[in-house]
């Protein structure tokens, strides 16, 4: 997948990557927009700036989100 | 203490009054009224861990010390009696993460103040700048960062692409208000540090003086910490300084605000390594208490192509900013290419133009849409005369006798790969050319130095090079040892940093006084509302997004003059004016549903409000069928909406702006102000019987009642024979 600023997404689910910390469960089934895709590399393994709605700012791995319309 | 509201959000609101009164004079007492408010946010926020509520209680009891003040003790039995009679509400909110009552939300930040790292309470700092209070703004900005005034210049703005104006027209110009604010408080000498706290004895070192280290070191030192700032270069601002080019931050910015820093006691160590100049083993003889490890990403990636390491002429574009930073400002070269898609590529290159480079071409092996840099950098290096090569792969630097002649690069294009839907560039066959280029920038990257670090035994790092943290506190797998910035992050952003020192400052404050740290990081909070600013619909819905003004193309392409000139005082007050007020309006939308589905009116046209499909929006249109009946007013549950009577007028307004405004009738019997004539035609339906007896008169409820019933009494009955 690949995120640009300003795409709209959701958490859909936990990633297995060691980024993933225990608070983040909360964060499923929320909404948000990437505020900063992966800006250096372009890679999809880099963690990503999403800002979601009533949780604040917050970097994730990018296998936890999805693009919704 | 209103009494209906949720007992958490009641202690909040308990405790903030306590301490904004100025009630408790004893350090102590305040101090622990403090931690304690700390601690009921979180549990209000859902953020609390299974430890909060005991540390709540050990503090309660430190009010009551030896000839501890009355206040102090006051405050301690009204906190006891709350958890006394709700502590099942507190555990709920712990367990749960949900207030039942949603009391707790009602001051839930605004979707542009989430959006900041940082968490500034931007709706607060607008109104004051929009009210002309610059000094007020950038107190409120510095309660979450430090550096108002860079920022202001060079932040990569989220908020601005939250900004729920845009549903409307554009976003608020946030980071060019905030960059006015911070200048003209600077230059009124208005610009003044927050009193800091007594010294209280504890030290902390922080590595790196970039904008994580800065943040972090400006709220110990508010909190009566004793921070050393350990820093490799001979300046302070890490890559702000030496990473981001004079014409976007003049020095004088990074210098003015660090001096604020200064001020407050915080000692800078220039030009001394970590691990090299002074040792972990050293400072912990200084009395250290805790480190702070905010070393940034200075390490340039490599390209892994033929010729990389062959020629004196292929720079890291990390150490040719630096250089030119620190006053080297040597050409690169005449034909200079730069390899790269982000900020680091276009600055360099933006550079090399301003030390007299003839032509400078980026080389991005992907398409313009997929450039990771900020979209007006990338305007304004063409403005300037750069060339951008797209779909672009480097395969060799090619010279001779140490001379570099060009680049010689092969033609991509972007197909998704097998097992993914991500477009990737790949090689065209026979499609080879070459760039000519006696110079070679290679601008693909930066990760952590590691050099140093090894004192820090106990420290782990990620499968990406980078630190690991718990980002709630952002505290290593070393007690003590807290780290933040690019070093935790990988290269990111100058507000991300920032966000995180501040975040590593209080946990450390938390780790050195025994206070549990937080189960995830801090949502932002909002400390005060500003009144709205009253305006007219038309004035809201006309007033228009300044256009920035620019140093001339020439001077640009010459001199590292700052380009964006900013507003005048003029457009920054109107500009500010043009927020909608997120923090008052939730936008639940319950205005425009009743109105619609209840009323039957169908007056309010505020399409920005639905967050999904966002719909037209036109204040103006409000005053077309408005009946001033106040159904909105009346369910909006932030006093968002409101009915107001003021001067013989009657107004609608949301967050300031004027929908409907109506001069006030009174009754012709006793003089009593009526509502609408539209909303007493609108009742008059809903009750026809009593519409017949008081037709064409002007008259009160009750006037209406008692001729009414007088007229009952003296008319015949209707079908007595």
């Amino acid at each position: 997948m690949q995120f640009q600023r300003g795409d709209k997404i959701e958490v859909y689910k936990k990633s297995m990557d060691e980024a993933w910390e225990s608070y983040m469960d909360d964060f499923i089934g929320l909404h948000g927009f990437i505020t900063d895709p992966d800006t250096t590399i372009n890679d999809p393994d880099a963690l990503i700036r999403v800002s979601l709605v009533g949780k604040g700012t917050h970097r994730l791995p990018q296998d936890a989100l999805r693009l919704i319309p | 203490m209103a009494e209906q509201t949720c007992p958490v959000r009641n202690t909040v609101i308990y405790l903030s009054e306590q301490i904004c009164s100025g009630t408790l004079t004893d350090p102590k007492g305040r101090r622990i009224s403090e931690q304690i408010l700390q601690l009921t946010e979180e549990i209000a926020e859902g953020a609390a861990g299974p430890e909060h509520l005991s540390a709540i209680d050990s503090l309660i009891e430190e009010y009551f010390y030896t000839q501890s003040p009355v206040q102090n003790q006051e405050t301690g039995k009204t906190l006891k009696e709350i958890l006394d009679a709700h502590r099942e509400v507190f555990i709920s909110h712990i367990e749960t993460k949900n207030c039942p009552s949603h009391d707790c939300g009602k001051l839930a930040p605004s979707p542009c103040q989430m959006a900041c790292p940082a968490g500034i309470d931007i709706p607060t700092y607008l109104s004051l700048i929009a009210e002309g209070k610059d000094a007020q703004a950038i107190e409120v900005i510095r309660r979450d960062n430090p550096l108002p005034w860079v920022c202001g210049l060079i932040c990569t703005k989220p908020c601005e692409m939250m900004c729920v104006r845009a549903r409307i027209d554009t976003p608020i110009s946030i980071k060019f208000l905030k960059a006015f604010a911070a200048e003209r408080a600077m230059s009124d000498r208005a610009y003044k540090n927050p009193e800091k706290k007594a010294d209280n004895g504890k030290k902390v070192c922080v590595i790196g003086a970039g904008p994580g280290g800065i943040s972090a070191a400006y709220y110990l030192a508010l909190m009566g910490y004793g921070v050393r700032v350990i820093e490799s270069l001979p300046v302070p601002g890490g890559m702000m300084m030496v990473g981001i080019p004079r014409y976007r931050l003049p020095r004088e910015v990074i210098d003015r605000e660090v001096a604020m820093i200064e001020e407050l006691g915080v000692e800078f160590s220039y030009n001394t390594v970590f691990g090299k100049d002074v040792t972990f083993e050293a400072l912990k003889k200084e009395g250290i208490d805790a480190f702070f490890i905010a070393i940034g990403a200075h390490k340039a990636w490599d390209l892994g192509i033929k010729g990389e390491k062959e020629f004196p002429r292929v720079i890291e574009a990390v150490k040719f900013l630096k250089d030119v930073a620190l006053g080297e400002h040597h050409v690169p070269g005449k034909h200079v290419v730069v390899i790269g898609g982000g900020n680091v590529a276009i600055d360099a290159a933006r550079t090399s133009i301003r030390l007299g480079a003839e032509a400078v071409t980026i080389a991005y092996r992907r398409s313009r849409t997929q450039m990771p840099a900020d979209i007006e950098e990338v305007e304004q290096a063409e403005e300037e005369g750069i060339e951008f090569s797209f779909l672009t792969i480097p395969k060799e630097i090619v010279g001779e006798n140490d001379v570099i002649t060009g680049l010689d690069c092969i033609k991509a294009e972007l197909i998704k790969k097998q097992g993914s839907d991500r477009l990737a560039p790949v090689p065209i066959l026979g499609k080879d050319f070459i760039i000519k280029a006696d110079a070679v920038i290679s601008a693909i990257g930066q990760y952590v130095d590691d050099e140093g670090m090894q004192a820090f035994d106990n420290m782990n790092w990620s499968r990406r090079g980078t630190i690991e943290v718990n980002h709630a506190s952002m505290e290593t797998t070393m007690p003590g040892v807290f780290a933040a910035g690019d070093a935790v992050s990988g290269p990111a952003t100058v507000i991300e940093a920032i966000g995180g020192g501040k975040r590593a400052a209080e946990s450390i404050d938390r780790y050195l006084n025994n206070i549990p740290q937080p189960r995830m990081p801090k949502i932002p909070v909002r400390h005060t509302t500003e009144p709205p600013k009253e305006m007219s619909a038309s004035r809201k819905m006309t007033l228009k997004h300044p256009e920035m003004s620019m140093l001339s193309v020439d001077r640009r392409r010459t001199m590292f003059q700052q380009v964006e000139l900013g507003y005048d005082e003029a457009s920054v007050r109107r500009e500010a004016s043009r927020c909608l007020r997120c923090d008052i309006c939730r936008r639940c939308g319950k205005c425009v549903e009743i109105c619609r589905d209840k009323m039957g009116i169908d007056a309010l046209k505020l399409g920005y409000m639905d967050f999904d499909e966002p719909s037209e929006t036109d204040f103006r249109a409000t005053g077309e069928k408005c009946i001033t009946c106040g159904a909105c007013a009346a369910n909006c549950e932030n006093n968002a909406i409101v009915i107001e009577e003021k001067d013989g007028q009657r107004m609608l307004k949301l967050c300031g702006t004027i929908l409907n405004k109506q001069d006030i009738q009174y009754c012709e019997e006793c003089n009593a102000i009526l509502p609408s004539i539209e909303y007493m035609q609108f009742i008059s339906q809903k009750t026809e019987n009593i519409g017949k007896v008081t037709e064409n008169r002007c008259l009160c409820n009750n006037c209406q009642r008692k001729l009414s019933a007088k007229m009952t009494v003296l008319m015949p009955p209707v079908n007595r024979t």
